[in-house]
């Protein structure tokens, strides 16, 4: 069904966004744009394998069972899984916003359903390539949090989560990003995908706290084209999405002074996580998903 | 302030759609789900606050400016201040209106008017302040408000009665006027007259006494009055006979009601009576006398007519005129010497006794200089030429006066008559119409609107255009000339010789019967009158004029000064007049008047209104209630006085300042909203 829609734009090697979110089978969204994506690159240089035995970790929900390390079991009474080198050629987690703010769409898609093309985008792709993918979804706490595995039917399972989210509670990058720093244990890609409504401060010290750990990260910006350069006209009341509080708002006066304040946000942060080695990516949710996938394959070969 | 449009005013609802929009939509706005307001709220609120106050300063000039319109459009006019009510000050302010009209001349009217004015001003306290104005048909402030009653008394002693009627209205306009000079004080207006009902115009509907007004009436009218006058005397102003060969008609009136009257009438010239007869007057009714065949003295002679009648009001008793005997003019014909060729032209002329016209017929080849320099009319009828001298004698009487009538038709020699420079045509052929224009024979028709042709304005029996003439001599009019008519072909019939050189009138056909069938029409006749009366520049002036009519004095032959000399002897100069300028001037007084234009001098009489002869009086309230405004009742614009004009104009100004201001709001608006527009 795929095909032929893109072969009908031979120019635009990406499906619209507002075409793919039509479709409503995720995993079917994301072969749809990857296998797009791939039929256009050149052969990878990064696929490989390997078997080697890496570490232990404690057992969570959904992994399994199978994996399982019964001889420590019978040792230490504890659920241990077995992990392997050559069990993935790196770990990819995708950090999902799923604040209220993400809800926010002006047309088709709104954000959420932008960054969900997106996450399942680079967790299908990952996923073939061989790479342990796994998901984290937060807004002020760690809502969902799926570790990296290579398994076929993790991919589903993740696929399954990002399409049942719904974005609600205000952000809070702090709490999520603390969890994680504690909680990763092996350096590995980690995606964050958000509109970064939250101080500089709070994200930019998370995120240094996990690339000081070694990981890569790469910063996908969702914002909506709205959101970018404010285009309202009529006074009207703004009604903040994540904490329901109402502005009136004559836009023709304000737009200037938002927009700035809107640029020196975008900047700093993005300097800031230049500064500290972070790949920020701003997505626009009216264009296509190409500069996500090669801003993540560009940020996996780093990590190889 | 008041409003002409009030209902404009509902307009002023407008003001508050801006506003009503403002605060619906500002409690129905539009809720813009967004993703969040951290951005937003980090607007700095001095910039959010200054762009509300140049909203509000925007929404408040609008506002501005509708109100300024719809007050524009509502006219507003200041009312005059509210004079304080009679109680805030005890002092009064009095106008007195004392009538002189010549009705009051009646018995002793004027002095009981003058009495009871007296008595009033007497009745005036210390603080209280009155001013005085004497009426008849015209109105006179005698007296500005003042508390000095011997200045008010002096100048009821030297009141006189005057020989005008009367008119209450334009009296009470100024008593307005006057009346609006005491503020704070109780204003009164008293009034003492015989309130004659021809005095008061219905048509003069318009109340100006304002209502606070205390009006007070002093009736002077005699209920059992009598009255014979003459209301009028036709008479011709000017006589060419010894004899008087007119009529003289006087109209007597008798206002008595009840009982006829048989009274003597009498005419009198110079103060000599010529003539007496009685007449029957019926009661409440006129009847006519006439005089005629009494000898009148060469010149101007002072007329009058009188009837003995033993009445209270005697003024009228007498009726003046102004009566001229002129000798005839004198008009010398000149012709071929043909048999009856001026035969049409003396039987016009002399067929009545009283035409002012002594012919006299030569033949061409006996006229000399001389005779030309006799007469004040010629009439050449016709002749081949003229000898060189008559015709430099011709032209240097033209210049003082004398009137010419030049014929030219079958005799007459186209070629000399085209060398007289002073003709204003010039003579080409002789046009035989059936020969040269294929038709039997054309009309005459008039071209312009001259005094010659006054008998045919009117007149439907007598038409110009009735004659047939087979032959003309066809002329070319030369610069300046005038045309007066044409032939139905188009060619020149009758030209008059320009302004500058005045005093010729050419007819380019026959006047016997040969070329035409004009002698046997009835216009003939008063054609060549009116011809001759115009060239002789005889104006025939009335016999005498009312009092208040305006006189014209004409100018003569060249400019000259005007002057009018009164019947007591005073002269009033009326400067210079060209000729044929007209000035005007209007007798205060009756009697005889002298005109002097130059050294020609003609007298008028003036007699008194004869309306006035009529006492009829009117109920005073009546008067008062024509003239007083009711409760409610405002005055209209219409009928204002000149100044009051200005001064209500003035007070409806207002509408400009709030356009001009409309303009400025506006002007005031583009620059704010500019400049808010742009920072944002």
């Amino acid at each position: 069904m795929s095909t032929p829609i893109v072969e009908e734009k031979p120019k635009n090697r990406f499906i619209d966004p507002k075409v793919l979110i039509k479709i409503q089978n995720l995993e079917l969204v994301a072969r749809t744009v990857v296998e797009g994506f791939v039929q256009g690159l050149h052969r990878s240089p990064y696929m490989g394998f390997s078997v080697d035995f890496a570490a232990y970790r404690p057992y969570m929900p959904g992994d399994e069972i199978r994996r399982i390390d019964w001889n420590v079991f019978s040792r230490s009474d504890r659920l241990y899984i077995k992990l392997y080198e050559g069990e993935t050629n790196t770990r990819v987690l995708v950090l999902l916003d799923i604040s209220g703010s993400m809800n926010y769409g002006s047309a088709e898609p709104k954000k959420i359903d932008y960054a969900r093309i997106l996450a399942a985008c680079l967790t299908y792709f990952a996923h073939h390539q061989r790479d342990g993918v796994g998901l984290l979804t937060f807004d002020t706490e760690v809502r969902t949090h799926l570790p990296s595995s290579r398994r076929r039917g993790h991919l589903l399972t993740i696929l399954s989560e990002i399409d049942r989210i719904q974005p609600t509670a205000q952000t809070e990058f702090r709490k999520p990003l603390r969890f994680l720093a504690e909680y990763l244990t092996r350096r590995g890609v980690i995606v964050l995908i958000s509109d970064l409504y939250d101080e500089p401060d709070n994200i930019i010290a998370g995120l240094k706290a996990l690339k000081a750990k070694g990981n890569d990260i790469i910063v996908f910006h969702i914002m909506d084209n709205f959101e970018l350069t404010f285009p309202f006209e009529d006074m009207a009341q703004f009604e903040d999405m994540e904490t329901k509080r109402k502005l009136h708002v004559i836009p023709e006066y304000l737009r200037t002074q938002y927009l700035v304040i809107l640029k020196d946000h975008m900047e700093r942060i993005r300097k800031e996580l230049s500064g500290a080695r972070i790949d920020y990516c701003l997505m626009d949710t009216s264009k296509p998903l190409d500069a996500g996938l090669f801003t993540y394959l560009a940020a996996r070969a780093k990590s190889i | 302030m008041s409003f002409l449009n009030p209902f404009f005013l509902f307009g002023s609802l407008a003001l508050a759609v801006p506003v009503l929009i403002h605060l619906v939509r500002r409690e129905k706005s539009e809720i813009i789900p967004f993703s969040s307001l951290m951005f937003l709220l980090k607007v700095p609120k001095r910039s959010i606050r200054q762009q509300k106050m140049k909203n509000l300063l925007l929404m408040a000039l609008r506002l501005l400016i509708l109100a300024l319109l719809v007050g524009a459009f509502a006219r507003p006019y200041m009312t005059q201040p509210e004079r304080p009510t009679a109680g805030g000050n005890s002092n009064r302010g009095t106008v007195m209106m004392l009538d002189t009209s010549y009705s009051m001349r009646y018995g002793n009217n004027f002095d009981r008017m003058k009495s009871e004015a007296q008595k009033r001003i007497d009745g005036l306290r210390a603080s209280d302040r009155m001013a005085i104005i004497a009426f008849n048909d015209s109105a006179t402030l005698l007296t500005q408000p003042t508390t000095d009653k011997s200045a008010l008394k002096g100048a009821v002693d030297t009141l006189e009665p005057s020989f005008g009627g009367t008119r209450f209205y334009d009296a009470f306009t100024l008593a307005d006027r006057v009346l609006g000079q005491f503020v704070g004080e109780q204003r009164q207006l008293v009034v003492i007259s015989d309130f004659q009902k021809n005095g008061w115009n219905r048509s003069s509907r318009e109340s100006v006494i304002p209502i606070d007004v205390k009006a007070e009436t002093v009736n002077l009218a005699v209920k059992e009055w009598t009255n014979m006058g003459i209301d009028s005397v036709s008479v011709d102003q000017t006589s060419f006979t010894r004899t008087y060969s007119g009529r003289l008609i006087a109209r007597i009136h008798n206002y008595n009601k009840e009982k006829p009257t048989e009274v003597p009438v009498s005419v009198s010239l110079n103060d000599k009576e010529v003539e007496r007869k009685k007449v029957i007057v019926s009661a409440n009714s006129s009847a006519l006398a006439e005089f005629t065949g009494f000898d009148l003295p060469l010149g101007f002679s002072k007329g009058r007519v009188r009837i003995e009648a033993e009445d209270p009001l005697k003024i009228d008793n007498d009726f003046l005129f102004a009566i001229e005997r002129r000798e005839k003019l004198k008009l010398l014909v000149v012709d071929a010497g043909k048999p009856k060729q001026s035969v049409y032209l003396r039987d016009a002329y002399t067929s009545a006794p009283d035409l002012p016209f002594e012919v006299t017929i030569v033949p061409a080849s006996g006229l000399t200089a001389d005779e030309v320099a006799k007469h004040e009319l010629v009439i050449i009828n016709d002749v081949a030429r003229l000898p060189d001298n008559v015709r430099e004698k011709m032209d240097e009487r033209r210049k003082s006066g004398q009137g010419q009538l030049v014929i030219l038709a079958e005799n007459s020699d186209p070629g000399w008559w085209g060398g007289y420079e002073k003709l204003p045509v010039k003579p080409t052929q002789k046009i035989f119409v059936n020969k040269d224009r294929g038709k039997p024979s054309v009309s005459l028709t008039t071209y312009g609107n001259h005094s010659i042709f006054k008998p045919f304005e009117k007149s439907t029996r007598v038409a110009l255009n009735s004659a047939q003439f087979w032959a003309y001599v066809n002329v070319e009019p030369k610069p300046g000339a005038i045309v007066l008519a044409k032939y139905e072909d188009g060619a020149p019939a009758i030209v008059e010789s320009s302004k500058n050189d005045g005093g010729m009138i050419v007819f380019n056909s026959t006047v016997d019967s040969k070329w035409n069938d004009f002698p046997f029409k009835t216009s003939f006749l008063p054609l060549f009158h009116e011809i001759l009366r115009y060239l002789s520049r005889y104006n025939e002036g009335r016999g005498w004029y009312a009092l208040g009519d305006a006189i014209p004095v004409v100018g003569g032959l060249e400019t000259a000064a005007a002057a009018v000399i009164g019947p007591t002897g005073e002269r009033q100069a009326l400067g210079n007049l060209e000729v044929g300028q007209s000035k005007f001037f209007t007798p205060s007084v009756p009697g005889f008047y002298e005109i002097r234009v130059g050294p020609d001098t003609r007298r008028v009489a003036v007699n008194p209104p004869a309306s006035e002869g009529n006492l009829d009086s009117m109920p005073p309230e009546d008067l008062l209630a024509s003239v007083q405004q009711t409760k409610g009742e405002s005055r209209q614009a219409g009928f204002f006085g000149a100044e009051e004009k200005d001064d209500y104009a003035r007070r409806q100004m207002g509408w400009w300042y709030l356009l001009l201001f409309a303009l400025l709001a506006g002007m005031a608006e583009i620059y704010i909203a500019n400049r808010t527009y742009k920072t944002s």
